[in-house]
């Protein structure tokens, strides 16, 4: 009943001076929204880089001799293929499949000559795992009926190489035994995709023109498969693990550790950027109930002098402050949202500021429930911890004292 | 006729280890209940010190205060508040009424704290208001009030509690006259209707005029105790 009586008071004294409290509010509004915007922004990006990574380069889980991944040799082929591909293919959790040959080596043109990681994939296979077919911005994709020894390049590798479709280039690879083997391919089709880095040093040619060369059409080197649903990637990596304990089943986050440190620092990085708001604010609460308190510093001596405990005096001051965050946080949320829900249809173009490190494309924020939940709570625990040392001068006041403050 | 308050060698010294300044030497005062007394003397002669002493405001350096056979000088800060919200009724000279409550609400406030019904606030508030002629005025705030009319409302809210006694510290300094006349006869009015015991501080020779009995204190000392017959 009395806490009734105490909230109505702690609400109304917020209204008594409407431009410090709208101040603070503003203030929270600020924190809140840029907080909302940097959490959404960042795990845009986190998403983008890690999808970016799965979509081009690793899948969900990748399967390789596990010598394989340490040596880099040819020879060094994957187990049980034939035996593996049947499971892969009967297996309702997988979306696609692509078998890769794989070789470290050259690319040489008139121009010039670059170091390249070789990808022999089964055109069709990789269309659908990785859709490179639908990242040709020049030339053609792969066409199974025609020309010998195609190619398909990275565009940033073309643009070094100064190369064109229709372009012949020289690759330079090792065969199993050690020995260098050389041969001449046409450009037939340029690939855009949203890693610089991973375009500049990937090129595609035909699983059965690399075996060819390499005189052994069944030289698979690597499995990449993408799941139906990424929640299942412990479960199906289990259990190819446990079926085909000869070969390496590595889910992205272990073939790439950058990925995995991106994705388990997530929660981290939003618990610093929660810190550093929040931290900015509470001296600002901290300053406007201050002087809260000191304007009222008779009328707090009053309160005493007539019967209420230092308790309650300490509730009141603290339910004001948790009133303020209580209007404010709800005002920077939508604010934060309704920025975030613009740009995440509009995009934000990071192609040049993101080019280092190997992306390029449009970010995306993205921000789920739980964060906006999360900075609630971080508002009212803020505003709660900065009324606390207010409310501490306010019960230390002596009634007779501040009673007869002018 | 049963003593409310008793005040035995009552001493006060503030900075008693740098400058020590003596606003109370060794007072002794017996008020009764149904008193309307007033506590005169010049600026600085201890009236507001002894008054804060005996409110349990403020503490003695020396000597104790009964109310209610209670030693108050014996209590811990929360009884004393305890002790404050139960037994004592407070005017302030700046009337200091909550400004974000109603004229009700503040008088409903201590009551509140005390924990009482609402049916038994309402009908309290009801009676004070009407007893100070502000049963119009429920809803104003006290910025929508004059100074009289707040300082009506406080001493509703003094009384609201039903206390022991209730102390005034210059309660009509801020008055003008018409307000003074109007509050005083409210009080006298209580004090003689309801045996409500009132002590005052004052150098207002209007309340002066209205007490029954003046004690007066000159550095601290109480140099003259006079009841009027």
């Amino acid at each position: 009943m009395f806490n009734t009586m105490i909230i109505k008071i702690a609400w109304r004294n917020i209204w008594r001076n409407k431009i410090r409290s709208l101040t603070v509010v503003g203030s929270i509004v600020i924190g809140v929204w840029a907080l909302t915007f940097m959490m959404a922004f960042y795990d845009g990006f986190v998403t983008m880089y890690i999808s970016s990574a799965v979509e081009n380069d690793l899948s969900h889980i990748q399967i390789h001799n596990p010598e394989f991944v340490d040596e880099k040799e040819v020879k060094y082929t994957i187990d049980d293929y034939t035996e593996l591909i049947k499971v892969l293919s009967s297996d309702n959790d997988i979306l696609s499949f692509a078998s890769r040959s794989l070789n470290n080596g050259m690319i040489a043109n008139s121009k010039g000559s670059r170091g390249c990681d070789i990808r022999g994939i089964v055109p069709i296979d990789e269309a659908k795992l990785t859709r490179l077919d639908k990242k040709i911005v020049e030339g053609n994709y792969f066409d199974l009926t025609k020309k010998k020894n195609p190619i398909v390049i990275g565009k940033k590798l073309a643009d070094k190489m100064k190369l064109k479709v229709k372009s012949k280039v020289v690759l330079t690879f090792q065969k199993t035994d050690g020995e260098l083997i050389s041969a001449a391919f046409k450009v037939i089709g340029i690939y855009k995709c949203t890693n610089s880095i991973f375009e500049e040093i990937n090129l595609f040619v035909q699983q059965k023109d690399l075996g060819r060369l390499l005189e052994d059409d069944q030289m698979i080197h690597e499995i990449a498969l993408l799941l139906k649903d990424v929640k299942q990637l412990d479960t199906v990596q289990a259990a190819l693990a446990s079926k085909f304990p000869q070969n390496l089943v590595e889910n992205y986050k272990e073939i790439s550790p950058d990925v995995n440190l991106y994705e388990s620092q997530m929660g981290v990085i939003t618990y610093i950027f929660i810190i550093i708001i929040m931290f900015a604010l509470i001296f600002g609460i901290i300053n406007a109930m201050l002087m809260a308190i000191l304007e009222r510093t008779r009328e707090l001596g009053m309160l005493m002098s007539i019967g209420m405990n230092r308790m309650k005096l300490f509730l009141m001051i603290v339910f004001e402050t948790v009133f303020i965050g209580l209007i404010a946080a709800p005002l920077g949320l939508l604010f934060g949202h309704f920025t975030v829900l613009y740009f995440s249809k509009v995009g934000i173009d990071m192609t040049e500021a993101l080019e280092k490190v190997g992306l390029n494309e449009i970010l995306y924020p993205t921000l789920n429930v739980e964060s906006y939940f999360t900075i609630t709570v971080s508002v009212v625990i803020t505003a709660i911890l900065g009324a606390f040392y207010p409310a501490y001068k306010a019960i230390r006041l002596k009634p007779v004292e501040a009673i007869n403050k002018i | 006729m049963k003593n409310v308050i008793t005040v035995k060698e009552v001493t006060k010294v503030y900075n008693p280890d740098t400058i020590p300044v003596h606003a109370l030497r060794g007072v002794d005062l017996e008020i009764g209940q149904g008193e309307f007394t007033a506590l005169v003397g010049p600026s600085g002669s201890g009236k507001t010190t002894l008054l804060n002493i005996i409110g349990g405001l403020d503490n003695a350096t020396e000597g104790s205060v009964i109310i209610n056979d209670q030693d108050i000088e014996k209590l811990s800060d929360s009884q004393i508040i305890e002790f404050r919200k139960q037994h004592i009724g407070f005017v302030f000279q700046a009337y200091n009424l909550i400004p974000v409550l109603t004229a009700k609400e503040n008088v409903e406030f201590v009551m509140l704290l005390q924990g009482a019904s609402q049916a038994a606030r309402d009908a309290r508030v009801k009676e004070l208001m009407n007893a100070v002629g502000l049963s119009e005025h429920l809803d104003r705030r006290p910025s929508q009030l004059s100074g009289g009319q707040q300082q009506r409302v406080a001493v509703a809210r003094a009384l609201a509690s039903k206390p022991r006694f209730v102390l005034a510290d210059e309660p009509t300094a801020n008055l003008d006259s018409k307000s003074t006349a109007d509050l005083l006869d409210i009080m006298s009015q209580l004090n003689q209707e309801e045996n409500i015991t009132f002590l005052f501080s004052t150098h207002d020779q209007r309340v002066i005029d209205r007490a029954r009995r003046v004690v007066m204190l000159e550095d601290g000392a109480v140099i003259s105790d006079d009841t009027k017959m």
